[in-house]
């Protein structure tokens, strides 16, 4: 039977090593071709480079090519052939979708798709669900707003295509999603790790419904850190008696990571789709081995209208020392997306990645899911506030949950901090995507 | 499993296809369906045809 099988596609998803390897050579070699012949920005960046498609001979070759910043889309798009400009590589009555990044880090990039290219990405998030254990007798609950951002979009076109039901829950407010589920008896959902945690809230402070009472199982979460973060992950499947799985991807790249069944603390990267390198962010060299971080480089081998070729996504990511007991020949990036290069900041000279912050907070008993974070400086110095919420009824456990968040944040990101403790509820709620860290420090 | 066998038969799938897309230039109903049937042949190459090349 289809459902009992373990692989979404075992040819693809057990490939020996070696051969994926060469897989993704000739399909590096065919992208870049494609890239080279088609858009007039990559054709600039490459001659400007002194690299053509016949120099690739090796994926160490493929280093010549020189990295895409999510800066120089931006000013190649808004004109001719509008809006997508020139980095398009069909004629645009190719074009049927049209989504655009969400512009948190700057003007919105454009992101063109054919009919092809949007087939591709439901057979990315095929691979994606499958793994999770979706199976055609699911009935999956989409809570987003199937707007311009990419969002859960292909999630849903894949739970169609592996057979699964859809339940397309988008102009539902919260309340009303989570009397549709229950109505339902959806038996799986996908949102962001903050709405994941604020449906929780408003089910059972709101509508006294305890969400483990509700049937999902399973939540496939996406759209910013939380599932690969180990305290928010158990606090999701906590609340919700369901598992979470991490997705990575992004609206100009695709779907390129997941975790699978095994929960293996990582995301398998789909190689035979993506090509992932791994680049130190400080000597710009390349790492194969396990157990350094550095900045993700990567290609979508199969994108058509607007290839993403060595696109630098900023993304901080480490190879996993040991294969997924899955069986999956991918390799695991251990702990998923750990940060972004652009979000890790000095604070009194010493790194730090907010998700660390975030691991701390959720991992203490007796503080909710909302923190914030502020950096700014007194004279010269920075400083650094933590706000945390005190469960009600914890109120009386303040100081030894004081001394504990103390030790533990100097423990973790070796930072002393102001703290600030607030009643439940205080604090900001984020509907979809949170802000919590906050540098207001001056930039020079 | 035989991977070359299923490759042929994507490759039939596909020649027919084109050979049916190439006959549209008055038929919208089947221009449209034959491009959205050759997108999905491609997802078949890419998880078949390409590694039965391997």
């Amino acid at each position: 039977m289809i459902s009992e099988q373990k692989y979404w596609n075992p040819i693809l998803e057990t490939l020996p090593r070696e051969k994926i390897r060469k897989l993704q050579l000739e399909k590096f070699k065919r992208i870049f071709s494609w890239a080279y012949e088609h858009s007039r920005f990559h054709r600039a960046l490459y001659e400007k480079a002194g690299v053509k498609p016949e120099d690739i001979r090796s994926l160490e070759d493929v280093r010549r090519l020189p990295t895409v910043e999510k800066s120089m889309m931006r000013g190649i798009q808004r004109k001719d052939p509008f809006p997508y400009g020139d980095a398009l590589c069909v004629p645009l009555d190719e074009v049927s979708e049209f989504r655009q990044t969400s512009g948190t880090t700057g003007q919105p990039v454009y992101q063109p798709d054919t009919w092809q290219d949007w087939e591709w990405w439901a057979e990315c998030w095929s691979y994606i669900l499958w793994a999770q254990g979706y199976r055609p007798r699911d009935r999956v609950f989409l809570p987003f707003g199937y707007n311009v951002f990419v969002a859960f979009w292909a999630g849903h076109y894949a739970a169609e295509k592996i057979g699964a039901e859809v339940v397309p829950g988008g102009v539902l407010d919260t309340q009303a999603r989570i009397l549709k589920i229950q109505e339902l008896r959806c038996t799986a959902m996908m949102a962001t790790p903050t709405y994941v945690l604020g449906m929780a809230e408003t089910a059972r402070s709101r509508m006294g419904i305890d969400p483990r009472s509700l049937s999902i199982r399973k939540i496939t979460c996406a759209g910013e850190p939380g599932a690969n973060i180990p305290a928010t992950k158990k606090r999701m499947e906590d609340a919700w008696g369901a598992k979470v799985y991490d997705h990575a991807g992004a609206t100009e790249i695709g779907a390129w990571g997941f975790e699978c069944e095994a929960q293996p603390g990582g995301l398998h990267v789909n190689e035979p789709f993506f090509l992932v390198e791994i680049q130190d962010m400080k000597t710009g060299e390349y790492i194969e081995e396990p157990g350094r971080r550095g900045k993700m480089i990567i290609t979508a081998f199969d994108r058509i209208a607007q290839p993403c070729v060595r696109f630098d996504s900023k993304d901080v990511i480490e190879w996993a020392p040991n294969p997924c007991p899955c069986g999956r020949t991918s390799p695991l990036i251990k702990g998923g997306v750990v940060g972004r290069a652009d979000d890790i900041t000095k604070v009194k000279g010493v790194l730090l990645a907010p998700s660390a912050i975030e691991e701390v907070v959720r991992g203490i008993e007796g503080l909710g899911d909302e923190f914030e974070v502020i950096v700014d400086k007194q004279g010269d110095v920075d400083r650094i506030t933590l706000k945390v919420e005190i469960l009600s009824g914890r109120e009386g456990d303040r100081k030894a949950i004081e001394t504990q968040l103390k030790d533990q944040l100097r423990l973790k990101t070796n930072l002393g901090y102001l703290l600030e403790f607030h009643p439940y509820g205080e604090l900001p709620r984020y509907d979809v995507k949170a802000k919590r860290f906050k540098d207001l420090r001056p930039k020079y | 499993m035989d991977l070359g066998d299923i490759r042929s038969r994507i490759e039939t799938l596909k020649k027919i296809a084109e050979e049916l897309r190439s006959m549209s230039d008055e038929l919208p109903a089947l221009q449209r369906n034959t491009i959205r049937i050759l997108a999905g042949i491609k997802m078949l190459e890419l998880n078949f045809s390409e590694p039965a090349d391997l």
